[in-house]
């Protein structure tokens, strides 16, 4: 877990592609937390898929939301 | 740096609007960021914005700091089924300005009927990886000419990816072309990472409705299939009744839409 300008940033691994936009991603602790996808993402056409490592954004009040906000290569 | 305070309703202080940056916003509650704005151009030079915030209030203050510093037009992508965020540009005074539809295209010749498709008289496909970059260039850069004098290619496909001003072809060898003895006729793109994408197939304006894309649509598909895919992944712009008719000809199936919104 990092924290990079006062934002929680956890890795972790696409589990379930969901409707809505979502995603449900498990974390590296194993907490589970359901995720979007960030603008810069969408606008820049990258798609997530199922099993894609990724960076998640947390929020600072509500730890069960997130946000991807990068897709590792592999 | 700009800054411009208000009341979220996230608690009793107020959150800040701080431009950080060129083409980038942060809004700060308790010196937490709780929302981040950006702007950026498109190689076509287009402004697209996008806006990342854990609430409305937040999103909509965002936004009006943005709207209020940046030239119009500006553009931004969604998902249409991220309905939050598309009422939040709605509220913003987006509108819609075109859909794509995101595509699974079956690969097996028995479900897709392109089994018995060959190329027109006179017409051989050049299989990815054997085109000749000089005529391969110069198909591309003549249908991108087609393209631009007609729908131009704002209203395709987004393409997105930086490249060499002038440079259209990123890696030769992902093309299959449509060859006449003296010239290239059409060409397919296909490139697969984790699952294949059908990133383009266009064929020359003069040379339309004689069954080349088709062709070329054989071709790339059978060799996916061959190759143990039994999908691929393709975008149609909604207004592209050509393509549309193409891909569902073949038994495509929608699976979602990105809107491309405006204001």
């Amino acid at each position: 877990m990092t924290k990079n300008k006062n934002v929680i940033e956890v890795e972790g691994r696409v589990v379930e592609c969901l409707r809505s936009a979502m995603f449900t991603v498990e974390l590296e602790n194993g907490h589970r937390v359901l995720a979007h996808i960030s603008g810069k993402i969408r606008k820049n056409y990258i798609k997530i898929m199922l099993e894609d490592r990724v960076l998640v954004e947390l929020p600072p009040y509500d730890l069960t939301r997130g946000r991807i906000v990068f897709r590792y290569r592999n | 740096m700009t800054t411009k305070p208000f009341t979220s309703g996230l608690g009793k202080n107020a959150v800040v609007i701080t431009r950080v940056a060129d083409g980038q916003w942060h809004a700060l509650h308790d010196d937490l960021v709780v929302g981040r704005g950006y702007a950026e151009h498109r190689p076509d030079a287009r402004l697209f914005v996008s806006i990342d915030a854990w609430h409305d209030t937040t999103f909509d203050r965002l936004a009006e700091a943005m709207l209020a510093e940046l030239p119009a037009p500006l553009h931004t992508v969604v998902d249409e089924a991220d309905i939050q965020l598309t009422a939040g540009w709605r509220r913003a005074g987006f509108t819609i300005r075109r859909r794509e539809w995101e595509c699974v295209v079956p690969t097996d010749p028995r479900v897709t009927g392109l089994d018995e498709v060959l190329p027109p008289s006179g017409v051989t496909i050049v299989p990815a990886g054997q085109a000749d970059e000089g005529l391969l260039r110069a198909v591309d850069r003549a249908i991108r000419d087609e393209v631009e004098a007609a729908v131009g290619w704002q209203s395709m496909p987004a393409e997105v990816i930086c490249r060499p001003e002038g440079d259209t072809i990123v890696d030769p060898s992902k093309y299959a072309v449509a060859a006449a003895p003296d010239r290239y006729l059409g060409l397919i793109r296909v490139v697969t990472v984790k699952r294949p994408r059908i990133g383009l197939v266009a064929v020359r304006a003069d040379e339309q409705r004689r069954g080349i894309a088709r062709a070329l649509l054989a071709h790339a598909l059978g060799t996916l299939h061959r190759s143990g895919f039994a999908e691929a992944w393709t975008e149609v712009h909604e207004s592209n009744r050509a393509a549309s008719a193409l891909f569902e000809g073949i038994g495509a199936r929608q699976m979602s839409s990105n809107l491309e919104l405006v204001r």
